[in-house]
């Protein structure tokens, strides 16, 4: 074995028992190989003392949120099947609901409170206003505030108006009477 | 007992969105290349970038990792490394002025129970450092993934793309440099080292 040999399979920490024959007949190696010892064992150490040093937590915060933005599309299966089982469970109680509401009878038709038609004094007089179910007394004049929204059609033959057969509209506008308290009183249908 | 997941099943797994699988291989394998970004560029803030940024590769699409061709580890080191140079090359400059000044560079003492053999001990630690930091990058590597990170050579040599004959020669080459730069530092001159002075007779 000559030098370059021995340099090239022995540069771990401790030498091998077959290496010492080398050592032994080669002053040169053997200096070189003194010179590294004690700085293999101070490198020790370092690392013993370097052990415990890592990066901070803010590091893995970042990874995290990274990770979950990057897989943000991709969710397990069985969560998925959960997710739309949930969607499906949603869909069917709220048409169920809509079902149980337009089989019941409709109330029959109140006149318009003449304070409700005063609040109103818009020129879209289509309908009179219908006091909603469980509406609290006719408010004062200038206690209510009169909005407009648009409501599905749906909702004026669950309030026991006829409605008209023209217009493919899904909805329609409406002005709704809301009282002081923030409860709706009526509702009066523009079209 | 179970025994615990490799690096390469945890891979996989973070790979189909799994994020537990994500953190136990960052908790696995962030200190050594954390540790091994502070000891090549001798910065906290750097190391912290590139450990950050290892972990990033991995979430990829076109994540390089080819499990034939070395371990994860090997890949990981080796992202670490090719980060570590392309900021060398920013810098460029091999070596920071003053490594040590930096946030979380620093650690505890070594033994708190005999001050004095705990002062004698951290001079010497701290000697090593500034040597270890001041070789040319090269053998600094070596010297950082095998003797204080204990990457095996094979690794190491995936990792920093040379043959393991190159990596023992430049370990022992460094371990050489490391004892010059501390006979300079403990005597104040540069003495011609007891191994250059003898000849090779075989």
């Amino acid at each position: 074995m000559n030098c370059e040999e021995y340099w090239n399979e022995i540069a771990g920490p401790e030498p091998a028992e077959d290496f010492d024959a080398h050592l032994a007949a080669c002053p040169a190696c053997a200096a070189r190989w003194a010179a590294g010892r004690p700085v293999a064992a101070s490198l020790r150490l370092l690392a013993a003392e370097m052990k415990h040093v890592s990066a901070p937590p803010r590091v893995e915060a970042h990874l995290v949120r990274a990770y979950r933005e990057r897989f943000r599309r991709h969710v397990p299966p069985a969560r998925e099947v959960r997710r739309w089982w949930a969607v499906a469970a949603a869909v069917l109680l709220v048409a169920g609901a809509l079902w149980i509401g337009m089989r019941q009878p409709a109330p029959p038709l109140v006149a318009a409170n003449s304070g409700f038609a005063a609040a109103a004094g818009s020129e879209e007089e289509d309908t009179a206003f219908v006091p909603l179910p469980n509406a609290a007394g006719s408010p004062q004049d200038d206690d209510v505030d009169l909005v407009r929204v648009e409501l599905p059609r749906s909702a004026i033959t669950a309030l026991g108006v006829a409605a008209s057969d023209d217009g493919d509209a899904e909805s329609v506008e409406a002005e709704v009477l809301v009282g002081p308290d923030g409860m709706a009183r009526a509702v009066r249908f523009l079209n | 007992m179970k025994a615990p997941e490799s690096d390469h099943q945890l891979f996989e797994r973070l790979r189909a969105g799994q994020e537990q699988a994500f953190v136990a291989l960052y908790h696995r394998r962030q200190p050594a290349l954390y540790r091994f970004a502070l000891q090549m560029s001798g910065s906290a803030p750097v190391a912290e970038d590139i450990t950050q940024e290892v972990f990033l590769a991995l979430l990829r699409e076109e994540c390089g990792y080819d499990p034939g061709r070395g371990s994860l580890v090997a890949y990981l080191f080796g992202i670490a490394r090719k980060l570590l140079l392309r900021q060398f090359e920013r810098r460029r400059s091999d070596v920071p002025v003053d490594a040590g000044a930096e946030e979380g560079r620093f650690a505890e003492p070594v033994d708190a129970s005999d001050p004095l053999a705990d002062l004698a001990c951290r001079e010497r630690v701290e000697a090593l450092r500034r040597a270890v930091i001041s070789l040319p990058r090269r053998y600094r590597e070596v010297v950082v993934l095998c003797d204080l990170e204990e990457v095996d050579y094979a690794e190491a040599a995936a990792a920093l793309g040379c043959p393991i004959g190159t990596v023992r020669s430049r370990l022992h080459r460094a371990r050489l440099l490391l004892a010059e730069k501390l006979r300079e530092e403990r005597h104040g001159s540069a003495s011609v080292p007891a191994w250059k002075a003898a000849r090779c007779a075989i």
